[in-house]
């Protein structure tokens, strides 16, 4: 469902992403992960469409994302990791908005907004504006709206920022039946344990290269690391110049 | 359904919302908003009115120049709609959330930019009916022209303001796709080389000219261009005039050649959506993300402020880095008080320096009316809300071995010096280009350091009083009752300001006002405005500190 060949990225003189290739199929919940800045942002990015690879290839569904963007975005939905909402509509409005930007006319929109609100608790406030709601309540509109066009795949940028447990939980439920109907669904995270409990596989990108790609079991025999996908992810992405908390810092020298 | 049909469905939804968002806002900032836009546009009918009866005084050549002040009028707001265009176009385009938003929708990138236009030229097409409404109202009422002619006006308008604003976002776009940051200097070149281009293009004219209309344009200069054939504004005012008149071939020709020429550009825009924007969208978004800085930005500064306590001298430093580096601020500041500067060197150009002494009075008095506005709309918009804009990282301030007197003080101070140094500044350089004499230049300078430092008082104490700390977003900070009436406060303290210098100065030229009750006059006045100054540094001051002391944070 997703094909990416020889992707390469440069922002001026840093290397965002680097010969980076990934076959993911349909039906797969994939999860990506790295440490700051390693080009998790940036790959999805150019995936979306929003981001010109400087070469490489990015296939989703078939459609290549350069030359048919408008195809392969008919089938993809992106939540970002800090998404835009119209603040001044409802989320009635809002949802509409979306289904026409997709051209969405299943026979009872209405309806079929109707029923998603309430199976995601917002149907209290389906008369408020945007800008009057919640975080978490934001976060959940946003997944009402970015599955209104049944996309085939789906990119989310850091799914679990500032929701409450009982948010976290039905989100991660939701993936999975998501992915146990079909869909392909790409995500980064920070949250190792997220990673560890819901993604098919699993790949670790570091300086823009892919360094560590597979099931968890896979990641343990490609690191030599028996432990848990903590110990695998800070083995693999090491730093050079680890923190050392007995050594005192440069500025308590200065103190004293 | 078509993507641009749900986005205006989606816009008139928004519209729709109005009454529920307005319900949020201070009642009080809405009513005066209003009654200041009214007051505003009554005005500026007045003045229009006023400057169309002297122009018939003066005869059969103040008649010549009525008739071409028209285009010249639609020429000053076609270039106003360009410039204002290419800002609110490059931010529609590249730097609006929207756009992200839209961008992983399934739109062509042609349809999103058509889009993007038409809510630019709308954004920045308001200044332009308020300015001309007024403007062809009182030529209307001048001229006891009917109600046809507002038909006519608007029918000619509406192809105007999309003609200029097509070429405002063509010379964004282009300027995003071919002149990135680093490229900046040359396409500077080729925009001042292009400009050149046009002038001596547009100076080809037939040599032989009526001596009224070589006088004419000697005396104005700009008239030339204004009226030049080529020129969409001179259609736009010959076209109106010819339908009011009746001439409907020639009238009707020249809207077709607006139609037609705005058809054209919007062609263009199109197929720039389609072909370039795409990749101007990388290079700004794909520029690199950490740009290399020097470590310490102004560094010399810092060493030279040396003589200052530290605790202000990091202050000081925190806070021009931080608005060095917010191009929000510094270009709003540059472009409208660069536009002034430009403006009031022009005088000797335009011979402002030889009109009567009633009109070098009242240009006098309109530019610190124009400098001061401008002070409180900057001050309302980012002294005001500093303090709030702290936000979480206030506990840095609050925790640190400092008091909060001296950190609101230092902010005023700051301010302060800013404000006073660009307004005296620029009065000074309008009285000098016109020569308006010593006690004339004292007075303005005089208004202007008295306002920028009420103005600045006002919005540091006020935005002590009233501050926010959970609100990131500024526009929702200055939109509270706490802006509003740091704006009332702050014009109220300018009209009352400037209108009695002005009252007392207008009479003396006009109805010859004795020397002694002039001078008594003066001094009763200028006294009014310093006690008025002090009251308005001290009282916000001693608010803001005290409120700031006894928080809790």
């Amino acid at each position: 469902m997703i094909s990416i060949q020889h992707l390469n990225k440069r922002f001026g003189t840093v290397q965002a992403v680097n010969d980076l290739s990934l076959e993911i199929p349909a039906g797969e919940l994939f999860c990506f992960l790295g440490p700051n800045g390693a080009g998790k942002t940036t790959t999805i990015k150019m995936m979306t469409g929003l981001l010109r690879p400087d070469s490489g290839t990015i296939r989703i569904g078939g459609f290549d994302v350069q030359k048919q963007p408008v195809e392969a975005k008919r089938i993809m939905g992106y939540i970002p990791d800090m998404p835009f909402l119209y603040e001044k509509l409802t989320p009635v409005e809002f949802l509409k908005f979306v289904a026409g930007l997709y051209n969405v006319a299943p026979p009872d929109l209405s309806g079929h907004i109707e029923s998603s609100l309430r199976q995601f608790g917002l149907q209290e406030a389906r008369n408020a504006l945007i800008g009057e709601l919640s975080h978490g309540m934001r976060q959940r509109l946003l997944y009402i709206a970015t599955f209104i066009h049944t996309p085939k795949v789906i990119f989310i940028d850091e799914p679990l920022i500032g929701l409450d447990p009982h948010s976290i939980r039905m989100i991660k439920n939701l993936l999975r039946a998501k992915v146990r109907d079909g869909m392909t669904i790409l995500l980064t995270t920070h949250i190792l344990a997220l990673a560890e409990d819901i993604a098919d596989r699993i790949g670790i990108i570091s300086d823009g290269r892919l360094i560590a790609l597979g099931k968890l079991g896979d990641l343990r025999t490609q690191s030599g690391d028996k432990g848990s996908l903590e110990d695998i992810f800070l083995n693999l992405t090491a730093s050079p110049e680890p923190l050392n908390p007995s050594t005192p810092m440069a500025f308590e020298a200065l103190a004293k | 359904m078509h993507p641009l049909t749900a986005i205006w469905i989606k816009n008139w939804n928004t519209l729709c919302n109005l009454r529920r968002i307005l319900q949020r806002e201070s009642i009080f900032k809405t009513v005066f908003i209003l009654l200041f836009a009214a007051g505003m546009v009554g005005g500026f009918f007045m003045m229009f009115l006023n400057g169309f009866q002297f122009l018939a005084n003066l005869g059969g050549g103040g008649f010549m120049i009525t008739r071409r002040l028209f285009s010249l009028f639609f020429l000053g707001l076609g270039a106003m709609l360009v410039m204002s265009n290419i800002i609110t176009s490059y931010s529609t385009l590249f730097r609006s959330r929207e756009t992200l938003f839209l961008l992983t929708a399934p739109l062509d990138t042609r349809t999103f930019v058509t889009y993007k236009f038409i809510e630019s030229t709308l954004l920045s097409s308001w200044a332009f009916f308020f300015l001309m409404i007024p403007f062809t109202a009182a030529y209307a009422w001048h001229e006891k022209l009917g109600l046809i002619f507002a038909l006519w006006t608007v029918v000619f308008s509406l192809p105007f303001v999309f003609l200029s604003g097509a070429l405002g976002s063509l010379i964004s776009l282009a300027a995003v796709r071919w002149f990135p940051r680093s490229r900046l200097v040359w396409g500077a070149a080729a925009v001042i080389l292009l400009i050149f281009a046009i002038r001596a293009i547009l100076q080809i004219r037939p040599v032989i000219q009526e001596e009224a209309t070589f006088i004419l344009n000697r005396f104005l200069p700009g008239l030339q261009l204004a009226t030049h054939p080529l020129m969409p504004n001179n259609w736009t005012a010959e076209g109106i005039m010819a339908l009011t008149n009746g001439q409907w071939l020639r009238g009707g020709m020249l809207w077709l050649v607006l139609v037609t020429n705005t058809a054209l550009l919007f062609l263009l825009i199109q197929e720039f959506g389609r072909r370039i924007f795409y990749t101007a969208y990388q290079q700004v978004t794909g520029s690199p993300k950490i740009r290399r800085r020097r470590d310490e930005l102004l560094g010399w500064l810092d060493r030279l402020l040396a003589f200052l306590p530290h605790d202000i001298r990091g202050m000081i430093m925190k806070d021009i880095r931080s608005f060095l580096r917010d191009p929000l601020q510094w270009s709003q500041a540059l472009i409208f008080f660069g536009l002034l500067g430009l403006y009031f060197s022009s005088f000797r150009s335009f011979h402002y320096n030889e009109m009567p002494p009633i009109w070098r009075n009242l240009v006098v008095f309109l530019n610190i009316f124009s400098v001061s506005s401008v002070i409180c709309s900057l001050a309302a918009r980012f002294v005001f809300p500093q303090l709030s804009l702290e936000g979480h990282s206030f506990w840095i301030l609050g925790l640190a071995p400092t008091g909060m007197r001296r950190i609101l003080l230092t902010k005023f101070f700051l301010a302060a010096l800013a404000m006073v140094t660009i307004s005296a500044g620029l009065m000074g350089l309008a009285t000098w280009m016109l020569q308006a004499g010593s006690a004339l230049s004292l007075i303005s300078i005089g208004l202007a350091v008295a306002i920028s430092l009420s103005v600045s008082a006002l919005s540091t104490g006020l935005g002590a009083l009233f501050i926010d700390l959970k609100q990131p977003n500024p526009a929702a900070i200055i939109s509270g009752f706490g802006g509003t009436l740091n704006l009332v406060l702050s014009l109220g303290m300018m009209l009352g300001s400037i209108l009695p210098f002005g009252l007392i100065w207008h009479w003396r030229v006009s109805e010859g006002l004795a020397d002694s009750l002039f001078i008594k006059a003066n001094l009763i006045v200028g006294l009014w405005v310093i006690l008025l100054s002090a009251l308005m540094v001290s009282l916000p001051l001693w608010l803001g500190i005290r409120s700031l002391k006894n928080r809790e944070y």
